[in-house]
């Protein structure tokens, strides 16, 4: 059966937990920015709205394609069921979880990368020709990078961990920007945290508890996201 | 060359309604006009918005050494609840660099 890399058996089922959790905080911020969008009529609201879905989307894509991978009984008894009538095709299960591996990539990347052009501070972002065409092109590179990580994993975590630092980068600008805000540094810091978490998994390959390091790392991230977005909901009263 | 920010369509009708409300909730046109910083044509326009939305009421109140009624703007109860969520929109703008 094919699989990206090798994980701790102990830690099975627990990345599960913590990717629903970075799920569930994902579609919170989509869904906040698409209200916002919806009252200020700002396509960038939008497009973060879709950053953050696409993001969700690729983390269920992983827990599902890893929750297939953990459960082993129920994996053993389906094939065993589907073993008369599909015979030798059942071979072909490989191709499911490199489309499900594929989509889990193209998803997160591309969540990352339209992060990345938002935090972006440029006026009319996401509107002039040029930057539109700039996306398709990255787009194109971010389908060509989740074919290839299909075979070499770490370029999926590797292209993650380049755009999420220039990501950091912008975040500590507007953190400067805004004045040292509380909930700029936050933000700043939880991208920090996924950045540190995607370093991690691209040396799996080395030491597989790597991978505990990056989920918990990516976790903390997520709070920390959830952290700003809570405090950001709750507003200002003196302003 | 300027310095000064282009302000957003949101951060205009927050400074609208903002006028507003640190007028007492009532405010003539012409100081909105100022407060604002807005040209009469641009406020014209966003008032004509703020008032389908019934986020603001325009009164007629008559003085008493004038004969003709002056108008005043008013906030609503939907535009203080709709400044409120505004600033949360504020907060998450700035923290999230959008």
């Amino acid at each position: 059966m094919y699989q990206l890399f090798f994980t701790p058996a102990w830690f099975n089922g627990f990345d599960l937990v913590f990717d629903i959790i970075g799920l569930v905080i994902a579609l919170l911020i989509a869904a906040y920015s698409w209200r916002v969008y919806r009252i200020s009529g700002e396509n960038k609201f939008a497009y973060f709205s879709f950053a953050f879905l696409l993001l969700a989307g690729g983390l269920l894509f992983k827990s599902f394609t890893h929750s297939v991978l953990y459960f082993t009984p129920l994996r053993d008894s389906v094939t065993e069921v589907l073993k008369p009538a599909l015979g030798s095709k059942l071979k072909f299960s490989d191709l499911y979880y490199r489309a499900a591996f594929f989509l889990q990539m193209a998803l997160m990347l591309g969540g990352w990368l339209l992060i990345f052009f938002i935090s972006q501070k440029s006026r009319q972002r996401l509107t002039k020709y040029y930057e539109v065409s700039q996306m398709a092109l990255f787009l194109y590179l971010i389908l060509l990078i989740s074919i290839v990580a299909n075979f070499n994993y770490f370029v999926f975590y590797l292209t993650s961990a380049v755009i999420l630092g220039m990501t950091v980068l912008n975040y500590y600008k507007n953190y400067l920007n805004t004045s040292r805000n509380e909930n700029a540094f936050r933000v700043m810091m939880s991208f920090i945290f996924i950045l540190i978490g995607n370093l991690f998994f691209i040396f799996v390959f080395i030491f597989e508890s790597f991978y505990v390091f990056g989920e918990v790392f990516m976790l903390i991230g997520f709070l920390l996201l959830l952290s700003a977005y809570s405090k950001a909901k709750k507003g200002k009263k003196n302003k | 060359m300027s310095t000064t920010k282009r302000r957003s369509r949101l951060e205009l009708i927050y400074d609208i309604l903002l006028s507003i409300q640190n007028k007492g909730g009532v405010i003539k046109p012409t100081h909105l006009m100022y407060k604002s910083n807005l040209s009469h044509k641009l406020l014209n326009s966003y008032l004509d918005e703020l008032l389908g939305k019934e986020l603001v009421i325009i009164e007629e109140i008559q003085h008493k050494k004038r004969q003709s009624p002056s108008k005043v703007i008013k906030l609503t109860d939907k535009g203080s609840g709709f400044l409120a969520e505004f600033r949360r929109m504020r907060e998450f703008t700035d923290a999230f660099g959008l």
